[in-house]
């Protein structure tokens, strides 16, 4: 898989009267995983369905690997924190979906790769709702993941999971992206997430949103719940909230 | 892709938070079935009591043993030869049935092509709509029976104008389940479809009718309910065949035995029916049980 970076150039975005997003720069790396923060309600999660194609950008442009993208694509999986997947298949059908679509022959081979890197093997043949909701937010990752895109958007795909199941998640996570190297774009509330996942944080500021500071994490690869005590840490969580406070 | 989560514990810790799968025991699943037959049975004892005790008047409405004979004779009895036009009881029954069945699921088959297609095209089209509409709406408040003369002057009396009957009675629930749940299939839905690569012209097929195929399928157990009801209505228009022709053909002879027979068949096989589109489209509607 090349790896490909992913740009957002002065996008600008309101609905109706009210501004969201105002000139919003922001650049992603090749195989990097860089993480929004910023208040709630602040465009977030806009910015990334701009970035997905699920939403026109009123100035600016998106860009991947410098090429101008204006539709939703399979090269930009995107996984929101309710889950993407459909109701009505099985989970094995539902990470078939996106192989069969572009008519690959290796399907097969593709689901059952992902259902054991996620562990969800034996539910391979369950529906959606016969899951937990770790169990779901995994197999919404490995079904976008089938598609092998460059880019990865997640809008707090781990939100509605309670505390212990998220640190799972994100361990799990964070072990799958860097097997993958893929260019991820996560969207977060959640200051120990973006901590423990990404290798930059961008700051943004309260509606209309703008980028207001980049923070490269510096805790490296071996990141867990162990990471969680140590006081570096800790310490840059509590700078991170003031600013996002006072963003 | 290797992981270095140890996918084996995480998947034991979330086994816990598993939604409990809701299996009923085949005793209790047994029992409840048994429950739906308590209600008929008092229904017919207290019916028997008060044709034995004479608290109704046979004139009205004839004991159970009474219609129990005349449905025998209407389905066993010995076939006699009638006149041309003049409806046959004693032994016509399966013809009878047979008739109205298939006059039903021809019309209603009809029903249900032009009730998915027009529902599909007003559930995916604003512009479709906003266009057809107060047309339909209008239309669909028009009670069967005011249909009744222009179909006998469209169709002519017998056959065409049944069948012209049962075809507009069943087709508005089908169309209206369709084009409603096509309308308000998640958007979460389309846009996971499109980023997974499904292109536009293929997300009907793909996202639109399985995401609606429940309230679709409601809509044909409706539309199947209605096209039987109105089964009754179409054989007044002159057939000779069929349970509703007999029922007339016993109104104006006043023979009521043979009307409540009609009654039965016409409950069991609604019943019937039913059951059997339940059990079809069970596979397609399995994701929607609570």
């Amino acid at each position: 898989m090349q790896l490909s970076s992913l740009r957002a150039i002065g996008i600008s975005k309101s609905f109706g009267a009210v501004a969201v997003l105002d000139r919003v720069d922001l650049a992603v790396h090749p195989g990097e995983t860089y993480a929004l923060l910023g208040p709630s309600g602040c465009g977030k999660s806009t910015l990334l369905r701009v970035m997905a194609g699920f939403e026109t950008a009123d100035e600016g442009r998106v860009e991947l690997a410098g090429r101008v993208v204006r539709r939703p694509s399979p090269e930009r999986g995107m996984v929101a924190q309710a889950g993407t997947l459909f109701p009505w298949l099985s989970l094995r059908d539902n990470l078939a979906f996106g192989p069969r679509e572009s008519g690959r022959g290796d399907t097969e081979e593709i689901v059952a790769g992902l259902l054991e890197a996620t562990g969800l093997t034996e539910f391979a043949d369950a529906l959606p709702r016969q899951l937990s909701g770790g169990m779901r937010q995994r197999a919404a990752i490995a079904q976008v993941l089938a598609n092998a895109p460059p880019v990865l958007l997640l809008d707090e795909p781990f939100g509605a999971l309670d505390a212990q199941t998220r640190l799972r998640m994100h361990e799990w996570l964070r072990s799958v992206l860097a097997a993958r190297e893929t260019t991820t774009l996560l969207v977060t509330h959640d200051v120990d997430e973006a901590l423990l996942l990404a290798d930059r944080l961008g700051l943004l500021s309260a509606r209309p949103a703008r980028l207001v500071e980049e923070i490269p994490v510096p805790f490296g690869g071996a990141r867990g719940r162990h990471t969680l005590s140590d006081p570096a840490f800790v310490r840059m969580k509590a700078q991170i909230l003031d600013r996002v406070m006072v963003a | 892709m290797p992981v270095l989560t140890d996918l084996a514990a995480l998947a034991n810790a979330e086994r816990a938070d598993l939604p409990p799968a809701r299996v009923l025991s085949r005793g209790r699943r047994r029992w409840r079935r048994a429950l739906g037959v308590v209600v008929p049975l008092l229904l017919l004892g207290g019916w028997a009591l008060a044709s034995g005790l004479v608290w109704i008047s046979p004139g009205l409405l004839p004991a159970p043993w009474t219609v129990a004979e005349a449905g025998r004779d209407f389905f066993f009895g010995e076939r006699r030869t009638t006149l041309a036009g003049v409806v046959a009881f004693d032994g016509a029954g399966w013809g009878h049935v047979g008739a109205s069945i298939f006059r039903c699921l021809v019309s209603f088959s009809l029903a249900v092509v032009v009730g998915i297609s027009v529902g599909l095209a007003l559930g995916l089209s604003r512009w479709v709509a906003d266009f057809f509409d107060p047309v339909l709406n209008a239309l669909r408040a028009v009670p069967l029976y005011a249909w009744l003369p222009i179909s006998l002057v469209w169709f002519g009396i017998g056959e065409g104008a049944a069948r012209a009957l049962i075809f507009i009675g069943a087709l508005w629930p089908v169309l209206i389940a369709t084009a409603d749940s096509v309308a308000r299939v998640p958007r979460a839905h389309i846009e996971t479809a499109r980023m997974l690569g499904t292109p536009r012209q293929r997300l009907w097929r793909r996202v639109y009718v399985p995401s609606a195929l429940p309230e679709i399928v409601t809509g044909l157990r409706l539309s199947l309910t209605l096209a039987w009801m109105c089964v009754i209505v179409g054989e007044l228009t002159g057939t000779s065949t069929g349970v509703g022709a007999m029922m007339n053909a016993a109104r104006e002879t006043g023979r009521i035995e043979e009307i409540v027979v009609g009654m039965f068949v016409f409950a069991v096989v609604g019943y019937g029916a039913d059951l059997v589109l339940r059990m079809l489209t069970r596979r397609w509607v399995r994701w929607a049980d609570t």
